[in-house]
């Protein structure tokens, strides 16, 4: 199958976020790392290929800033292809917006199978999964795992809370948002990734944009943040009857 | 102005709690923009909890295409009711089912869409301002939203569901079929054998405060009635009370459930490394100023040997 | 045909056939080791003459080991003294009248009873005494060779004794040395008793045992090169050829494509070397920390895996052959990862094979095909990315210089006299950021102006590299050279062992050149230059010597003087000095899950100090030993009988900068 992930890098939540004085992130001065979810995709677009000889990955990121050693880093990792859609984009770039330059590329390509991260830090405005799967009409599944390759069809399993689950078959193309890959992304090494530089190219291509919904960001602010435990005291019943409250107040008592 | 439009969801023909917020946000939202509230729900075998919801309009999407839940087959449903109703705002919850239909709609409609949203509400001057956790509940955005069929998708426990009751109209549709995902069987994950702490949602993590080996079975009747898998800090381990495969921290395993139950854990700083991104973190410590606490979002100094039992206790009765 | 002429015909077809048998082995290996990667090992002469004596000639590691190395010096000496047997036996058939004189034949039954000695003692020792580290070994191979020894000797002995009386009446010669050779004469005389002494059957006699002698050396030198006794010849070549760099350094030059160890030809020539010079002794394997703390490691068997896949290659005649991955399927991922690269095998090794650059290529292949442990993984991408084990931002390294009285000068701002690299765990670990505190406020008290490099240090790079991860080290490197390079200052002076390690001896490579000091050898000289006025703190402690710190930089004297002059009395472990025992953070284990692991290697540490008398105190010099053992002593819950306390705080009780009674970590 002719595989595509679509990945993308995020600030670095390690560092501080720090915010402008309009009240926006400060994206010159953080470090990017890729999103882990993509990560995940990548792993299992890497498995899927090495389990059926006739597949290929192509890793796919739009040119907002510095994503190049991103696409050397799947390439080193065994991805067939690294494609950088370019044009006229920064890094406040919109879901939205990005999800149509995608949409746009994918359906040129032809892709069977698209995965990409069921979710990133940054998606306010959507989930590129679904956004992409929207835009071409394709059929698609988020929070998935397992996928397996059939020959006009994936199966997957999709999870739901609660520990249920449902496999799924669906007919390519597909868009898969990717929970977990079947294992641990694979570490690359920084001198292969180097070789990887020298020796293997990324292909451009003029990422086709259109006209997106975008949503107006008042502000962007920290929460109120608390460094301690709020302590509720060394009575076991009441300590009891607290715990409960709160799992019943956050969803987390089985039903 | 259209209506505020609550997508429901179903559990086991029960509407789940998430779904039961939304019917409460669109019905004060609605109140307050002066519209009214609807929802839609999938099923054919929808209960009196849907009948009685406080709403104006409930629409049911039923026949045998939504026995399961199949993406393509629910957004086209719900394409042909948004274009119906033309509601000013959707709500789903941000969970599977939401993330998935809640982008591709706002995909196939062309509709703007904010996703995990926290809070509601019209500001003073009648604006729809939501906000959202972003960067890892790091950063969080107000937004401003338009009301013409913006889709929301909400972090489920945002705000409590009211409860209250109504007579909504009730109208029936019947989904078409559409082929591109196919449901092959629902499953359930099993319980049980040795489970795996870094998949499991609520671990109930116990330290040296155990004392002793046979109190770990107060830690294992808990993690039952709570619906979790018991963890442990390292010293439990070299102890030889646990296996390795339940050692959480820097030498065991990183974990992030939505609940991490610290039980007479004190906290060294190589097990805060492998929990301390758990989405809610309670600790119980004798030691008041154990840096466990610095974590914790909630602390207790009780006795661990006796509060187990007391929460077990709790936690069974209200299964019966 | 006459005896003589039978023997002659036999001998040289003996002789052919062995040379023959033996040098094909040898061109074979010699092949090997042509399409090895290079490695300088000649250099220095004088240097590797010298070692080979005391290595050989005294035996130095050998004698680690009291009685073996004693069983084993009877019958190498053996060997020598088997030389003027040979010559003897030899001559005796091929030049009628040759003898080796008076003096040299009684040499050979001295020593004929010597070797007797040591195979007894041999024997003893692989059937009663048993040591584990002959676990794994081919001791079926070893018996063998015993009893070939066995049968020289009595070969020896046995013609001995029936020359007195083939001499005069076959070969027509005197026999001068009939009875210097006291063995072979005593025995003679139960010849004469039983009447064997008359020419038939004299020369049969004779004949039997110039067979056991000569046959069994020449059938010795066709096996040997084909056995784990390669090592009687190559023993000698491998000790010339030692590593004699710094030991800590693990590459010698900058890697141009990749460390990983993938095939025969990616390793050294003296790699190829070691493999054929193991003896199985077993020794690396009785001192390894992965092996004793249960896990599937024992150097012994890393080269001994590898010999004998190399080995399997050699045989197999078929070119398209496919073997297993070296790394990976010769030797489990468990295997190499556990190893916590302390070095204690090199170091006891007694024919100086170097098993850690091995792994570490090894290490270096699964890294390359993605076979890492998730929690390794993420400290490699924390470096990375972050330039920390810690996953904590760049800016927060210079945290614990905030809030301390004492001003921390930036060295990239302002020349310092001192260089303070301060390295991971002392920058970010909460347990000993404030004895990197401490540290900088003795440092004020002595007067010293020094500096650190804020946020512009990066971590050494010495555990990435012995992970295996030569890009991310060289790229580590390459940032802290680029920040050294741009500040002034006159020496560079760490806590940690493992940064002192890369700075001293991994840097260069790079051109990077500066004096690096310990902490511990700092201070010494301060104190001795008056800079800094010690009261004694009469406490009972014992050391542990930080494997990057006592054994890869040897300095083991420095901790311990600046202990004694503080008033400290030091009651040593068992293991200690070069000997040390490793605390099983190295490598990166410190990161690694610890599945598999019986009895962790701090846990056995703590526990050979707790079986000394009345120690109070267990000091370390490493900012992870703190770490290590502090974790260990609470998961045994030991903290009522013995404190870890690192040796900086016993000075700064030493200098009246805190009470005595604040030497007590804080126990989290």
């Amino acid at each position: 199958m002719k595989i595509a992930v679509l990945i993308k890098d995020v600030p670095d939540l390690v560092e501080e976020l720090e915010l402008t004085e309009e009240g926006r992130l400060a994206v010159d001065d953080m470090s990017f790392v890729p999103s882990e979810w993509d990560d995940q995709a990548l792993e299992e677009a890497l498995i899927l290929k090495e389990g059926d000889a006739g597949s290929t990955v192509t890793a796919v990121a739009i040119d907002t800033g510095d994503v190049d050693n991103m696409l050397f880093t799947a390439l080193a990792k065994g991805a067939d292809r690294g494609v950088k859609l370019v044009g006229d984009f920064n890094r406040e770039m919109s879901n939205r917006a990005r999800a149509e330059v995608l949409a746009h590329y994918c359906h040129t390509e032809g892709f069977d199978l698209i995965l990409t991260g069921v979710q990133a830090i940054d998606d306010l405005d959507g989930q590129i999964a679904g956004l992409v799967a929207g835009r071409l009409g394709a059929a698609h599944a988020s929070v998935v795992r397992d996928v397996a390759l059939g020959s006009t069809s994936v199966t997957c399993i999709q999870e739901y809370s609660g520990g249920k689950m449902a496999e799924l078959r669906l007919t390519v193309p597909a868009v898969l948002g990717i929970q977990a890959a079947q294992k641990t992304p694979r570490y690359v090494t920084v001198s292969k990734v180097r070789q990887m530089q020298k020796s293997a190219s990324l292909e451009e291509i003029e990422g086709e944009s259109s006209e997106a919904p975008a949503l107006e960001i008042r502000r962007l602010y920290p929460p109120v943040a608390s460094s301690h435990a709020e302590m509720w005291g060394d009575d076991v019943e009441e300590l009891a009857d607290r715990i409960v409250n709160l799992l019943e107040e956050k969803k987390l008592l089985r039903s | 102005m259209g209506p505020v439009l609550a997508v429901l969801e179903m559990n086991a023909n029960q509407l789940t709690d998430a779904s039961q917020e939304l019917v409460t946000k669109a019905k004060s939202l609605a109140d307050e923009l002066g519209t009214t509230a609807m929802a839609v729900a999938f099923g054919d075998e929808i209960g009196d909890a849907i009948r009685t919801l406080d709403v104006g309009k409930v629409v049911v999407i039923g026949g045998p295409a939504v026995t399961s839940y199949a993406s393509l087959v629910y957004e086209e449903a719900l394409e042909k009711v948004l274009a119906e109703l033309a509601p000013a705002l959707v709500l789903l919850a941000n969970s599977t089912m939401g993330m998935d239909l809640g982008a591709a709609l706002a995909a196939r409609t062309g509709k703007p869409m904010l996703a995990y949203a926290t809070a509601l509400a019209v500001d003073d001057s009648k604006q729809l301002v939501a906000t959202s956790q972003v960067y890892g509940g790091k950063l969080l955005a107000e937004v401003q939203l338009p009301t013409e069929g913006t889709i929301v998708t909400v972090i489920p426990g945002s705000w409590p569901a009211s409860g209250t009751s109504g007579t909504p109209q009730l109208e029936d549709i019947t989904a078409e079929m559409v082929p591109g995902v196919e449901v092959v069987r629902v499953m359930e994950e099993d319980s049980g054998a040795d489970v795996d702490i870094t998949r499991a949602e609520i671990l109930v993590s116990v330290g040296r405060g155990i004392q002793d080996p046979e109190n770990l079975e107060l830690a294992e009747e808990l993690a039952q009635a709570i619906g979790g898998a018991v963890s442990c800090s390292r010293p439990v381990v070299d102890a030889g009370w646990l296996s390795r495969s339940h050692q959480v921290g820097k030498s065991g395993k990183t974990v992030k459930p939505k609940l991490y139950l610290a039980l007479g854990i004190s906290g060294a700083p190589e097990h805060l490394q492998g929990m301390k991104d758990a989405e809610l973190i309670v600790a119980v410590n004798s030691d008041g100023k154990a840096p466990i606490f610095d974590v914790a979002h909630f602390g207790g100094t009780a006795d661990i040997l006796d509060l187990m039992p007391a929460l077990t206790e709790r936690l069974q009765g209200r299964g019966q | 045909m006459t005896l003589r002429v039978f023997l002659m015909i036999l001998t040289v077809a003996m002789i052919m056939g062995s040379a023959a048998l033996f040098i094909r082995r040898i061109l074979t290996i010699y092949h090997v080791m042509q399409k090895a990667r290079p490695v300088n090992r000649t250099d220095r002469l004088g240097e590797r003459i010298k070692s080979v004596l005391v290595q050989v000639g005294l035996h130095r590691r050998m004698f680690r080991i009291s009685f073996s190395g004693l069983l084993h010096y009877f019958i190498f000496s053996g060997f020598i003294i088997l030389l003027i047997d040979v010559v003897e036996t030899l001559g005796e058939i091929f030049f009628p009248g040759f003898t080796v004189g008076p003096i040299l034949a009684p040499l050979v039954d001295i020593w004929v009873i010597l070797v007797a000695v040591g195979i007894l003692m041999a024997l003893y020792n692989r059937l009663v005494i048993k040591p584990e580290r002959f676990h794994g070994s081919d001791e079926k191979d070893a018996f063998l060779i015993l009893g070939l020894i066995g049968a020289i000797i009595v070969g020896i002995v046995i013609h001995d004794s029936f020359f007195p009386f083939v001499a005069p009446e076959v070969l027509h010669v005197a026999d001068p040395v009939a009875r210097a050779h006291f063995l072979g004469y005593a025995v003679s005389r139960l010849w004469v008793v039983l009447g064997w002494t008359g020419p038939t059957a004299a020369s049969i006699g004779y004949a039997f045992g110039y067979l056991l002698d000569m046959g069994v050396v020449f059938a010795f030198l066709a096996y040997l090169p084909y056995s784990k006794h390669l090592h009687i010849f190559a023993a000698v070549p491998n000790i010339f050829w030692r590593n004699l760099e710094p030991a800590g350094q693990l590459v010698p030059k900058p890697i141009e494509d990749t460390m990983a160890i993938r095939t025969f030809e990616d390793l050294t020539w003296k790699d190829v070397a070691d493999l054929y010079t193991c003896t199985e002794c077993g020794r690396c394997q009785a001192v390894c920390p992965a092996h004793a703390a249960g896990q599937p490691l024992s150097p012994k068997m890393i080269i001994l895996q590898l010999r004998d896949a190399l080995n399997d290659r050699l045989a197999d005649k078929n070119p398209n052959a496919e073997y297993p991955d070296l790394a990976g399927g010769v030797i489990a991922p468990e295997e190499l990862w556990a190893c916590t690269t302390c070095g204690a095998c090199q170091e006891v090794c007694p024919v100086f094979i170097e098993h850690v650059p091995k792994i570490a290529g090894l290490r270096s292949a699964l890294l390359e095909d993605g076979i890492v442990d998730p929690n390794a993984q993420k400290v490699l991408m924390s470096w990375d990315r972050q330039g920390n084990s810690f996953g904590q931002p760049g800016r927060k390294r210079p945290l614990w210089a905030k809030g301390i009285e004492v001003p921390i000068k930036d060295a990239r701002k302002e020349p310092v006299d001192w260089l303070w690299f301060v390295g991971d765990f002392a920058s970010y670990d909460p347990r000993v950021q404030h004895l990197t505190q401490l540290i900088a406020k003795m440092l004020t008290q002595a007067g010293v102006d020094f500096g650190i490099l804020y946020e512009s240090e990066v971590n050494s790079g010495n555990d990435a590299l012995r992970i295996g991860e030569y890009g991310l080290f060289e790229s580590l490197a390459q940032k802290n050279i680029d920040a050294l390079s741009k500040a002034q200052y006159r020496r560079i002076f760490t806590t940690d062992p493992h940064s002192l390690n890369a700075l001293k001896n991994e840097y260069p490579k790079f051109g990077f050149q500066a004096p690096v000091m310990h902490y511990t050898e700092a201070f010494l000289e301060l104190i001795d230059q008056g800079r800094l006025v010690v009261s004694p703190v009469p406490i009972r402690v014992t050391y542990h010597d930080p494997c990057y710190l006592g054994r890869w930089n040897g300095i083991t004297e420095a901790p311990r003087q600046l202990m004694a002059r503080c008033g400290v009395h030091l009651v040593e472990m068992p293991r200690h000095g070069a000997q040390s025992f490793c605390c099983g953070a190295g490598g990166g284990r410190i990161w690694m899950d610890e599945t598999g692991i019986a009895d962790r290697p701090a846990n056995q540490r703590i526990r050979e100090a707790l079986a000394l008398p009345d120690i109070q105190f267990f000091t370390v010099a490493c900012p992870k030993d703190v770490s290590m053992f502090s974790a260990s002593v609470t998961a045994m819950g030991v903290e009522e009988k013995v404190r870890v306390v690192d040796i900086a705080e016993i000075l700064a009780v030493a200098i009246g900068l805190q009470a005595e009674s604040s030497l007590a970590l804080m126990t989290v």
